[in-house]
């Protein structure tokens, strides 16, 4: 697919090479513009087909015309604004042809409602085809096909019969395969929100499911589960802060217990050496004093303990609403991936030449656009095996008792955290009585295995690797993906298939898939006879090292060895001890600054990988991370880097960086900050820390008048309007207490004006800093002596 | 009267043990069992049950009065399910569902044949596994402030004085 932010000649190879040059924009600005204009025009152009689908077998609402000239007009200005001349004349073509259709002129056929399909289609291939070749030939039959759509017959004229149609607008239709398709990608991430009000959100590339790397691939999400997420981001800002602030508090706690046992050691020390009564008694009394400093640590200890576990927990809360948040960010109904599938089942149906109605349910169930795209491909294979296998010739349905057009349904929904999709025909069933004699005679099966099978297990046994309930491959079902690999599809994402049926009614296939998935690179390799995996942004390359080794050589980011952790010895296990080995190979790996090696068995090589959690047992585990099931079925465990790291540089603390430069400059003293806004509170919380603070907060005067009883503060810092008890008030408190009277008051307010000043000045006020807090402005406020 | 509950019961190593059928959400078979290495005895790997991670319970390796099994694939297994926990807890035959005093003296109970019936508590048995977890790590199983990853109030006593 064409993305032109890659190209680096920054020639227009998107639109079929057409390129005016867009006078009016920079080269940047227009690589930009086409971006939007190629989502606007998918957007446009399953309009149309969603539209003609939907009355295909019907009749074609005048609304519905008029609603499909609508876009194409719109689309025909917008590419016009791009420089996309060749768009503008496709677009201006069958926008005409259209037109047609509203006069009357042009009867509304099946074989008309595949012709729009079909244009569609094709507009969108030329928009998206990567070289002005193909895009030309493209371009070539579409304007063939509007010809066709002009000259449709109209009401009373002899209509086409479908071969006739089907032989002179044959085209290369864009087929489904495993990987990456953008265009249907697209078409379903554009389908998503259609109606709704939305807003773009650009999906990284990096660590996103395979269909995000094209840059093309976009998110449409209603603003407010954007907003949700904004604010569940603004409320992790929140809980860093707190949980700084704490451990800020649990240092300073540290150092006063470290003062206070040199004290104590001086103390003891004298009180050996006293040889009078009145110094041992003056010893005494200190000592006395001491052991009151260290109760009242031991309790602030305690309250900044209970209180990190507070932050901690909120910090828990905060990120799991983060991570539902982004789920439903990338929620999508089924309707998106029902309209692509008919089209797929239309294009089938035409081309085996028969006569499918396509019936859907659960539209609106909800799941992620990374598992919708991931289905696409094994959901289309199953509809030709449908289309192919299932639906019998008209002729033998009649004989059947059944109506002459065969019945695709497609039903989605929730069940738990599980989407469940049906994909069922009113078909002829799978025999399974034939299916056993086939696996016999093919040397799959043994007879006697054959006898003793279920039918389900004959069924189960249509997924295994070359099996194909018919002789040759045809056609349609030949190609691109059996069911084998339509069961390891699902099962990567992991979910499951099943597939029941009833010999002459038909045949029912079964989807599980997790309503979420997250995709992520990993490097994938071997210990013990168990495959592992690493994600894939920490490995930075691999080495072969001597099998004892303990690190590799100078290798470090300065020069030092790299330390190596030997996982054959991590991850034995007593039924599998670690083997010897002369030589092994290495993943040398980047976390956090650190570098480090590991040792393997065996390296499988980079995959793309669904992470699961381990659940409420395992996951204590400091080793893993997690957890996912490979195309088999069988779960394979995430290690965690960080504990890795851990084991390679034993005793670095963590984040030890992060804490080291929040190392207080000294010890300045207990403050209360008073305000009414959290923000503020936070924010004069964070600099007052760095300055070695102990803060304490409140969010109304009355709460810190109490506070202020109960503990002695050297500093107050408070906002002036505040609820039941004002800044003012709190003051006027304070200054009227023998005790706290000679605490110095900073005020923070957005209200600077004279009178306050005046009235602040009265109660001796330290200083006023005005809104909005800056740092310099806070430091030029402190005492000097504390600042 | 003892209350009678209805209860799943299962042979294991030798010895019959009842589970009520309240935390038994179903009776499975395993599907391929990784092992984990550094996993406390009594959880004995994990496997893919429709696309969740699911550890296997080895109860005579948890309880401590059995050497460790090793789970295979096609094992039969029940799914227990208590305060927000899974595990699948390996059995060797299950042999009837049926009614049995539970809750009356710790441990055992005798059924209508006169047999010997181990009561398994699974609420205890999921929190003596999590608390195994929690042990590897070095630090007791977060209590009931909310950090533990599955509340440890819930009423996990049901069955009490089962084993576990």
């Amino acid at each position: 697919m064409a993305d032109p932010s890659h190209d680096p000649t920054g020639g227009d190879d998107g639109g079929g090479g057409d390129d005016d040059g867009g006078a009016d924009f920079g080269a940047d600005e227009l690589v930009m513009l086409r971006q939007f204009f190629r989502d606007e025009a998918h957007e446009a152009l399953e309009t149309v087909t969603a539209r003609a689908l939907a009355a295909a077998d019907g009749v074609l609402a005048p609304d519905a015309v008029t609603e499909m000239m609508r876009v194409t007009h719109t689309l025909k200005g917008s590419a016009g604004t791009v420089g996309l001349r060749s768009v503008v004349d496709l677009a201006h073509r069958f926008e005409s042809a259209l037109s047609g259709l509203r006069a009357g002129q042009i009867s509304w056929t099946p074989a008309v409602a595949d012709l729009v399909v079909e244009i569609a289609d094709g507009v969108r291939s030329h928009v998206d085809a990567t070289d002005a070749h193909a895009a030309a030939a493209i371009a070539e039959k579409v304007r063939r096909l509007c010809g066709l759509l002009a000259e449709a017959p109209g009401p009373g004229a002899p209509q086409f019969a479908d071969g006739e149609l089907d032989r002179t607008t044959e085209m290369p239709l864009r087929r489904p395969r495993i990987g990456t398709d953008s265009g249907v990608v697209q078409a379903v991430a554009d389908e998503a929100h259609r109606t709704s009000t939305t807003m773009r959100v650009p999906v990284p590339a990096a660590g996103d499911g395979s269909a995000a790397h094209d840059a093309r691939s976009v998110l449409r999400v209603d603003a407010e589960r954007v907003d949700d997420l904004m604010a569940a981001a603004g409320e992790l800002l929140f809980d860093r802060t707190r949980i700084e602030r704490r451990v800020q508090q649990l240092r300073t706690l540290a150092r006063d217990l470290g003062r206070t046992r040199q004290t104590l050691r001086d103390d003891v020390t004298r009180l050996r050496g006293a040889d009078s009564p009145e110094a041992r008694g003056a010893l005494e009394l200190r000592l006395g004093a001491v052991e009151a400093g260290l109760a009242e640590q031991a309790t602030q200890l305690a309250q900044a303990t209970a209180a990190l576990l507070d932050d901690t927990e909120a910090l828990r809360r905060t990120i799991a609403s983060l991570q539902k948040g982004l789920t439903r960010v990338r929620m999508q109904t089924a309707r998106a991936l029902f309209t692509n599938l008919a089209r797929s089942l239309r294009a089938v149906a035409r081309t085996a030449g028969a006569r499918v109605e396509l019936r859907t349910a659960g539209d609106d169930t909800e799941f992620d656009k990374a598992v919708a795209e991931q289905v696409t491909d094994p959901l289309v294979q199953i509809l030709r095996n449908a289309v192919v296998h299932g639906i019998e010739p008209p002729e033998e349905r009649a004989r059947r008792g059944k109506s002459p057009v065969g019945t695709v349904s497609l039903a989605a929904r929730q069940e738990g955290n599980l989407v469940v999709i049906e994909v069922s025909d009113d078909g002829r069933g799978i025999d399974t009585g034939k299916l056993r004699q086939r696996f016999v005679d093919a040397g799959q099966w043994t007879a006697s295995k054959a006898r003793l099978a279920s039918d389900a297990d004959v069924l189960a046994a249509l997924f295994d690797a070359g099996v194909s309930s018919r002789d040759e491959a045809d056609e349609l079902s030949g190609r691109g993906i059996g069911l084998d690999l339509v069961r390891e599809t699902i099962a990567r994402l992991g979910g499951e298939i099943t597939v029941t049926s009833l010999a002459g009614r038909g045949t029912t296939f079964m989807l599980r898939l997790p309503v979420s998935t997250a995709v992520s690179h990993a490097m994938l390799f071997k210990v013990g006879g168990q495959v592992y995996a690493i994600p894939n942004v920490h490995v930075e390359r691999t080495v072969a090292v001597e099998g004892d080794a303990t690190s590799l050589p100078l290798d470090g980011p300065d020069g030092e060895p790299v330390p190596l952790v030997a996982l054959p010895q991590v991850l034995a296990t007593p039924a599998a001890p670690p083997a010897a080995a002369e030589k092994r190979t290495a993943l040398v790996l980047g976390y956090a600054g650190k570098v480090l090696a590991v040792t393997v068995d065996k390296v499988i090589g980079p995959r793309e990988i669904v992470v699961r959690p381990l659940g409420a047992l395992l996951s204590p585990l400091p080793l893993f991370a997690g957890a996912t099931v490979s195309a088999s079925g069988k779960v394979q465990l995430i290690l965690d880097v960080a504990h890795l790291a851990r084991l390679a540089h034993p005793g670095a603390g963590d984040d030890g960086a992060t804490i080291a430069s929040m190392e207080p400059r000294q010890l300045a003293g207990r403050v209360l900050v008073v305000d009414d806004s959290r923000a503020i509170r936070e924010a004069l919380t964070t600099m007052l820390a760095r300055e070695g603070w102990i803060v304490d907060v409140a969010d109304d005067g009355s709460r810190a008048w109490q506070m202020a009883q109960q503990l002695r503060y050297d500093l107050l810092v408070t906002d002036l309007e505040m609820p039941r008890m004002t800044g003012f008030e709190l003051i006027e408190r304070v200054r009227g207490d023998d005790g706290l009277a000679a605490t110095p008051v900073i005020v923070i307010t957005s209200r600077t004006s004279p009178e306050n000043r005046r009235r602040a000045r009265e109660l001796g006020v330290r200083s006023m800093v005005a809104k909005p807090v800056t740092r310099r402005k806070l430091l030029e406020a402190l005492p000097p002596d504390r600042a | 009267m003892p209350e009678l509950h209805n209860v799943i019961v299962f042979a294991l190593a030798g010895a019959r043990y009842a589970a009520e059928l309240r935390w038994v959400r179903e009776v499975i078979t395993l599907g391929f069992v990784t092992e984990v290495p550094t996993a406390p005895a009594g959880l004995a790997g994990i496997f893919n049950l429709r696309g969740t991670i699911v550890p296997v319970i080895d109860l005579p390796a948890l309880l401590g009065i059995g050497p460790p099994a090793t789970p295979r694939q096609g094992d039969g297994a029940l799914l227990l399910e208590a305060d927000h926990a899974v595990a699948a807890l390996r059995v060797d035959t299950i042999d009837e569902v049926g009614t049995l005093p539970v809750g009356t003296s710790p441990g055992t109970v005798i059924d209508a044949r006169g047999r010997m019936v181990v009561i398994a508590d699974p609420p205890a048995l999921l929190r003596r596994a999590a608390a195994a977890a929690w042990a590897v790590r070095g630090i007791p199983p977060p209590d009931d402030d909310g950090l533990a990853p599955w509340g440890a109030d819930g009423d996990g006593g049901g069955a009490g004085g089962g084993l576990g």
